[in-house]
C-alpha cells in the first residue's frame, strides 16, 4: 500500500458496475490506497449514486441507519439536498479528491465513539482471504503499488469481502481487466491537473537522506510509461514499426513517422499512468514492416512524442526516475516542441537554464526559487525522451545556491514583455 | 522613453507578417509589394523594406518588432535592423524545397548578432507538409553543437507566436520570473 496508514473505508451505493470499478481504480492507483471499498455496514464514508432508481428512498434509509456517517452524493443534476458532500457528474478527479478530504476531515472531527467500526470477523477475513486465494489466483490483475511492493491485501480481495451483487468478478488481462482500467479512465478527464505526490516534504528534501529520496524516486520501467518509452525507441533503433500490448488496446509504433496508431478513445491510457505492471503482463513485438499499419475505423495516430512527454508527466506527479542523481548537473540537449506539447510550470525556465549551463535538479530548484517537484516533472518528461542527459563526470559534485547565470541587463524589460505576453 | 527591439527574419513566405501581426498591439506597418519576380509563385505580395510592430511595456518602454524582407536581394537591410536589437527569432517554412540550407543560411548571416544575444527557431507550414520534423531540425543543429528552441508555429496563432519569444526571453536570461510559463 502506498500510504501506510490505514485506509479509509469507502461503500459506494447504488452504483452501476462501471461506476463502482471506476471508483475502485481511483482509490487504488491514484490515492495509492488511501480509500478502500467496503460494503455498508464497515464504511466510515458512504458515496451514494443518486441517479440510480429509488436513490432517494436507499438515501434515507442509509441516513436512518447511519446518521452520522459522512456522505458524498454524486448526481448528474445540480441536487443540493442533505447534508452532504455533492460532486456532479461526469466525475472530476479534482473534485472526488476534494469531497473525500471534505468527508475525510468530517470524519476525523466526528467524536470516536461516534466513528463506525468494522464490523467484519476474523473469521470471515480468514475466510475471504482462502477464498479469494482459491478463486482469483489465475485472474488477479499482478498490480503493484506505488512503492512496488506487491499489495498485502490485494484490490480484489476486498472487493470479494465487500462487493455488491450487482457487481461482476474481475477477469483475466485481456478481456475484462482491460475494460476495467478503460472505464476508469473515461471518468477522470485526460485534462486534470496533476496532483502532486508529498509537495510539503520536497519544499524540505535533502538528496542526501536515502528515505526522502526513496520517496521521489520510482520505478519508470514497471510503468505504461516505461514500456512505451522502451518501445518507441527500440523501433528508432531497428527502423521497425512496433505493437506494445498489456492491460490496454494494442498500441502500435510506426517508426517512420513518429507515430503510434491507438483506438479512437486513447485517454484511459493516461489513466494508467499510476499502475505498475509485472513484465510478464505486456509484450513488446517487432511487426515485419510489409504489414499494413493503415488505421481502422476504431482507432487514431498520435505524434509519439506528445503522447510520451504527457504520459511521463501524468506518470511522475513529482517523483523521477529510480537512479536518478539529485546533484548531477543536468544539460538539456533537446528543447521540447513546446507549441505541440503541455508546458509544465517552469518548464521553458528549466529548459533554458539547463541549456544555457548544466545545472542538478536541487540547484536549479534553488536558483530558480520555484517548488522541486516543477523540476521533477519537467526532468521526468524530458528525460524519458532523451531531451536531456546528467553530466556523469560531475556527478557528484556538491550542491550550491550561487547563480548558475548573471542576471541580464535588461531583466526588467524582459520581465514586462513576459507580464504582457501573459496578460494578453 | 526606451525602445528595444526583436528581429524576425526567414525566407520568403515563412510567416514573418503574420507572425508580427499575431503579436503586435497595433496593426503593424507592413512594405508589402506585389511580388514580381520569382516570389509571386510563393504569395501576392512580399516585403520589400521591413514589417513593423509594437508591444507597449510598463511606463514609457516600448519593444519594437521588426521583420526582415525575406529575399537575400535585401540583405544589406539585416544589419541596419538588427542594431540594438536584443535577440532573433528565424521563421522557417516547412514546405520549402530545402528547409535546412534556409536554416544554415539565416543563422551564418546572423551569427555576430545571435552570438551577442539568441535566436528562437518556428518552423511554420507544418500543417501543409509534416516533414522534415522538428527532431530533423535539431538533428541538423546537432552538428553544430547549439541548443537552440525549435517549436512547430502556426505564425496566426499568438499564443505559437508568444511561445517562442518567451522560449527567447528565457534563453537570454532563465532567471525571468513567470508565474504561469
Amino acid at each position: 500500500m502506498g500510504n501506510h496508514a490505514k485506509p479509509v473505508r469507502i461503500a459506494a451505493l447504488g452504483m452501476e458496475q462501471r461506476t463502482y470499478s471506476t471508483l475502485q481504480l481511483f482509490f487504488h492507483g491514484h490515492c495509492q490506497d488511501s480509500y478502500v471499498l467496503v460494503e455498508e455496514k464497515s464504511a466510515d464514508i458512504s458515496i451514494i449514486d443518486m441517479d440510480g432508481f429509488q436513490a432517494y428512498r436507499m438515501l434515507e434509509e442509509h441516513k436512518k441507519h447511519y446518521p452520522d456517517q459522512p456522505s458524498i452524493l454524486i448526481s448528474l443534476s445540480d441536487n443540493k439536498a442533505h447534508d452532504a458532500v455533492y460532486v456532479r457528474k461526469p466525475i472530476q478527479l479534482e473534485a472526488l479528491s476534494s469531497a473525500l478530504r471534505s468527508a475525510k476531515k468530517r470524519l476525523q472531527q466526528q467524536p470516536v465513539a461516534k466513528i463506525s467500526v468494522p464490523k467484519i470477523s476474523v473469521k470471515e477475513v480468514a475466510e475471504a482471504k482462502a477464498s479469494v486465494a482459491k478463486n482469483t489466483a489465475k485472474n488477479t490483475p499482478k498490480l503493484q503499488t506505488a512503492d512496488n511492493t506487491p499489495n498485502a491485501v490485494p484490490p480484489v480481495l476486498n472487493d470479494v469481502i465487500h462487493r455488491p451483487k450487482t457487481v461482476v468478478k474481475h477477469a483475466k488481462p485481456g478481456s475484462n481487466h482491460f475494460n476495467q482500467y478503460r472505464y476508469a479512465a473515461d471518468a477522470l478527464t485526460e485534462d486534470t491537473d496533476i496532483e502532486l505526490i508529498d509537495t510539503k516534504l520536497a519544499a524540505r528534501f535533502n538528496p542526501l537522506n536515502p528515505v526522502q529520496v526513496a520517496k521521489f524516486q520510482y520505478q519508470s520501467k514497471q510503468t505504461l510509461q516505461g514500456y512505451f518509452q522502451q518501445a518507441y525507441f527500440m523501433a528508432l533503433q531497428k527502423k521497425r514499426n512496433i505493437v506494445l500490448k498489456g492491460a490496454w488496446r494494442p498500441i502500435t509504433i510506426l517508426y517512420k513517422s513518429k507515430q503510434l496508431r491507438v483506438e479512437k478513445n486513447f485517454r484511459h491510457l493516461y489513466a494508467l499512468s499510476g499502475m505498475f505492471f509485472d513484465k510478464s503482463e505486456v509484450s513488446i513485438a517487432v511487426l515485419d514492416n510489409s504489414v499494413d499499419c493503415e488505421p481502422s475505423i476504431h482507432e487514431t495516430v498520435l505524434p509519439a512524442e506528445p503522447f510520451l512527454w504527457k504520459l511521463s508527466m501524468r506518470t511522475s506527479r513529482g517523483r523521477v526516475p529510480v537512479d536518478t542523481n539529485f546533484t548531477a548537473p543536468i544539460k538539456l540537449i533537446r528543447w521540447p516542441n513546446f507549441t505541440r506539447t503541455i508546458v509544465t510550470p517552469h518548464a521553458l525556465r528549466i529548459a533554458a537554464l539547463w541549456a544555457k549551463r548544466p545545472t542538478s535538479l536541487v540547484d536549479t530548484a534553488n536558483y530558480l526559487a520555484i517548488p522541486l517537484q516543477y523540476v521533477f516533472i519537467f526532468y521526468n518528461a524530458a528525460v524519458s525522451l532523451n531531451f536531456v542527459t546528467p553530466e556523469m563526470a560531475k556527478k557528484d559534485r556538491t550542491t550550491t545556491s550561487s547563480p548558475p547565470v548573471k542576471r541580464h541587463q535588461y531583466r526588467k524589460i524582459f520581465q514586462d514583455l513576459l507580464d504582457r505576453l501573459r496578460n494578453n | 522613453m526606451t525602445n528595444y527591439k526583436i528581429i524576425f527574419t526567414g525566407p520568403v513566405g515563412a510567416g514573418k507578417t503574420t507572425a508580427i501581426s499575431s503579436i503586435s498591439d497595433r496593426p503593424p506597418v507592413s512594405t508589402d509589394k506585389v511580388a514580381t519576380d520569382m516570389t509571386r509563385n510563393v504569395k501576392k505580395t512580399t516585403t520589400v523594406a521591413c514589417d513593423y510592430g509594437t508591444v507597449r511595456l510598463n511606463g514609457s518602454d516600448c519593444l519594437h518588432l521588426y521583420g526582415t524582407p525575406g529575399q537575400q536581394r535585401f540583405d544589406f537591410m539585416w544589419d541596419i535592423l538588427t542594431t540594438g536589437g536584443i535577440g532573433l527569432i528565424l521563421l522557417l517554412d516547412n514546405t520549402r524545397p530545402d528547409p535546412f540550407q534556409d536554416m544554415e543560411f539565416f543563422l551564418d548571416q546572423f551569427q555576430d548578432f545571435i552570438n551577442q544575444t539568441q535566436v528562437a527557431i518556428g518552423v511554420t507550414q507544418t500543417d501543409l507538409k509534416s516533414a522534415p520534423c522538428i527532431d530533423d531540425y535539431h538533428k541538423h543543429l546537432d552538428k553544430q553543437g547549439s541548443t537552440i528552441p525549435i517549436f512547430e508555429v502556426d505564425a496566426r496563432k499568438r499564443q505559437d507566436v508568444s511561445l517562442l519569444i518567451k522560449a527567447l526571453l528565457f534563453s537570454l536570461d532563465p532567471g525571468l520570473v513567470e508565474n504561469n510559463d
